[in-house]
């Protein structure tokens, strides 16, 4: 574990008895957080409908960063900027759930490298480093370390308001994130005393909120009415995600999800990269005027954009709609392709489809909701579900069946990727497969939990090549927890004949790009797995 | 009462259901190493079934002798008729509605898929007769799961 010395100020006061002291009799309502890559938001349920909370400026959506340019550091929640700017002069950084849990090989950490804070890349698979200017010099961070100072203002703004302690969260997270990236927000919530009740893919808590609306309107709590299938369209800044779902007597059954990590940062990027020369893309003065720019594009066919950078340069340029959709075309195109993918896979017809939401835009979609606030609303709603919270009026007679939105399972075959628990299979899941070994006498096996762990079974019998039966069973529970069991066969036997292996994956910690590598290097096919094949 | 469609609304069906699935958190205990009540060759067969899923564990089928059982469905029941009950008894049984870990829910899930797609109903329908008649013999003999749950520790979510 490689994790720096932790300094939030305010985390010691925090992490003892207190918490313990509030009222047993009551069940502890877990909050919703909606940590978005440009701003977040927090919800509960009040008792009788999901209340958002504001900070002290009164805002609903809070501007998700931290600044480092006093001794402690302050996150948006408490901290007002003087101006947009101050934003953008390396002190603030931003952003981090777009580089949380990734390594320096991956594009979306390169793009990040226009951003005004530092963000340094070795290209070798480990984390990428981060600092902040602070008094002219760079002090570093990480992406946990940041998102965990700012958690921790969300809390005690919460704790405030609520007058009672807040542990238990429901956290929405995109739906492309990897376990590995789940397991970092997981690690910044803990840092910033904070459980974890769930992580929800954003749609999907969307999805709960589209289930409540709907059998509030139809007074339907039996689930015998129609089944309603929508799709769901999230768009933020830093993603993109998509979810079909059936939804009748407020249980919204999650048929398929599709993400990508593309959103309105990139088409930021794209378009400043598009007006101004390669050398000024870091400047805050041209982010801010682009991102003007869009805005005012959205509501006018073609735009003026000026901007004086310093030192004689100064863009002035007329960009229209045309141009801006062209520039941002692959963009436009990756989430067509995801809209297209996810139908596809709930084996759902276009014309099937009964609502369509859209999410993270500024259209409303519902009358009272705004778009913006619907995976915060959500996410409430399923922090008071969880929480065994019931509603005499039946407002909270509610459920979302999940769905796994990455495939996981093992490398086999000659490095193989061989899933045992495919994409948009129902969670919680229990799925095994066998494996045999590949070489005569094979002692040993590795399994190679795809990216995010391994382990070695020991102790395989002496026997020919194909004969022991190695299974491999995974399990997702409700709270998205994996684990991976292996056990080995002998035919004739009754039990496994080695004490079964269960580990909580991902075992690996940063660095976990080379470490597949290295694996494959050391023990290339000596290990090696290979898929059973049973005689049917 | 197998045949007979649950009727009851959500709110009702909160409290603690007087059927056989087991509340997990009392029967279960961890000890670090699983048991394989049933053999090798069972446990194969257990996995090797309809549409390349688990089986139905013993567990529950020990108790009940069909999936439409399972479900609280009749054998004739229509595919409206079992979506609502998988809908129903997901309110019951899945982990966010109840202290279940979600095991019980598996097994409902599994049997809502299996009889929600025609072909997979069908092929179930098919060997009905023949599965109901092993578990009468007792044939599964009392076959729990293969992998133990662990108990869940806080400190298992991060590090």
């Amino acid at each position: 574990m490689a994790e720096p010395a932790y300094t939030v100020a305010s985390d010691s006061e925090n992490t003892g008895e207190e918490k313990s002291s509030s009222s047993p009799s009551l069940p502890e309502i877990a909050v919703g957080i909606d940590i978005g890559t440009s701003q977040c938001s927090i919800a509960v349920w009040n008792g009788s409908q999901v209340h958002i909370l504001r900070n002290t400026r009164n805002q609903k959506l809070i501007k998700s960063f931290v600044t480092f340019k006093d001794e402690v550091p302050a996150g948006g929640v408490s901290n007002q900027l003087a101006h947009e700017q101050e934003m953008l002069t390396g002190a603030a950084v931003f952003n981090m759930k777009r580089l949380i849990g990734r390594v320096d090989t991956d594009p979306v950490v390169h793009a990040s490298k226009n951003l005004p804070f530092l963000v340094q890349t070795l290209d070798i698979g480990v984390r990428p480093f981060i600092a902040a200017l602070v008094n002219n010099a760079w002090r570093s961070t990480t992406p946990e370390e940041v998102l965990a100072i700012f958690l921790v203002e969300l809390r005690l703004m919460a704790e405030t308001q609520l007058k009672r302690a807040v542990r238990n969260v429901v956290l929405t997270v995109p739906v492309s994130f990897s376990r590995f990236q789940l397991t970092r927000i997981e690690r910044a919530c803990a840092m910033a005393g904070l459980h974890v009740l769930r992580l929800m893919p954003e749609p999907t808590a969307v999805a709960l909120l589209y289930a409540q609306q709907q059998q509030m309107t139809s007074h339907d709590s039996m689930g015998s009415g129609s089944e309603r299938l929508a799709v769901i369209f999230n768009m933020g800044a830093g993603y993109c995600d998509v979810a079909v779902t059936a939804t009748a007597g407020g249980v919204s059954q999650i048929k398929a999800l599709a993400g990508s990590a593309v959103g309105g940062e990139d088409i930021l990027q794209n378009t400043m990269k598009h007006i101004a020369p390669p050398s000024k893309e870091a400047s805050g003065l041209l982010r801010v005027a682009t991102q003007d720019a869009i805005h005012r594009l959205s509501k006018q066919e073609s735009v003026q954009i000026e901007v004086d950078l310093g030192d004689g340069d100064v863009v002035s340029k007329v960009l229209d709609r045309l141009e801006f959709e062209e520039v941002n075309k692959k963009v436009f195109e990756e989430c067509e392709r995801l809209v297209v993918q996810c139908l596809r896979d709930a084996k759902v017809d276009v014309g099937d489809i009964d609502d369509v939401i859209m999410v993270g835009g500024k259209e409303e979609i519902y009358k009272e909701v705004n778009p913006l606030e619907a995976a915060v609303r959500g996410a409430a709603l399923e922090g008071a579900v969880t929480s065994g919270i019931h509603d005499p009026f039946g407002s909270l007679d509610l459920l979302t069946i999940q769905a796994t939105a990455l495939a996981v399972g093992v490398r086999a075959n000659g490095n193989k990727f061989i899933p045992v628990i495919p994409r948009n299979t129902m969670v919680p899941a229990r799925r095994d497969l066998f494996f045999t070994t590949v070489h005569d006498d094979q002692k040993e096996a590795l399994i190679v939990n795809h990216l995010l762990g391994y382990f070695k079974i020991v102790g395989i019998p002496p026997s020919p090549k194909g004969v022991p039966e190695i299974n491999v069973c995974m399990d997702i529970d409700a709270s998205n927890a994996l684990r991976v069991f292996a056990a080995v066969l002998m035919p004739g036997s009754k039990s496994p004949v080695v004490p079964v292996i269960e580990v909580r994956m991902p075992t690996v910690d940063d660095g976990h790009g080379w470490c597949a590598q290295a694996l494959n290097a050391k023990f290339g096919s000596a290990l090696d797995l290979v898929t059973l094949q049973r005689k049917v | 009462m197998s045949g007979i469609l649950v009727n009851c609304a959500g709110n009702s069906l909160r409290f603690s259901p007087g059927t056989s699935l087991p509340q997990p958190k009392s029967t279960r205990s961890h000890n670090g190493t699983a048991r394989f009540p049933t053999g090798a060759n069972s446990f194969r067969a257990s996995a090797q079934t309809l549409n390349a899923e688990p089986a139905v564990t013993e567990s529950v089928r020990r108790r009940v002798s069909s999936l439409y059982e399972l479900l609280k469905v009749n054998e004739t029941a229509s595919l409206p008729e079992i979506k609502t009950a998988y809908r129903s008894l997901a309110k019951v049984y899945h982990p966010d509605a109840s202290e279940s870990d979600g095991r019980d829910f598996m097994e409902i899930h599994k049997a809502y898929a299996t009889l929600a797609d025609p072909t997979t109903r069908a092929i179930y329908d098919s060997t009905l007769g023949a599965r109901q008649r092993r578990v009468h013999a007792g044939a599964m003999g009392r076959a729990g799961r293969v992998y133990a749950t662990t108990r869940r520790w806080e400190t298992d979510q991060c590090w």
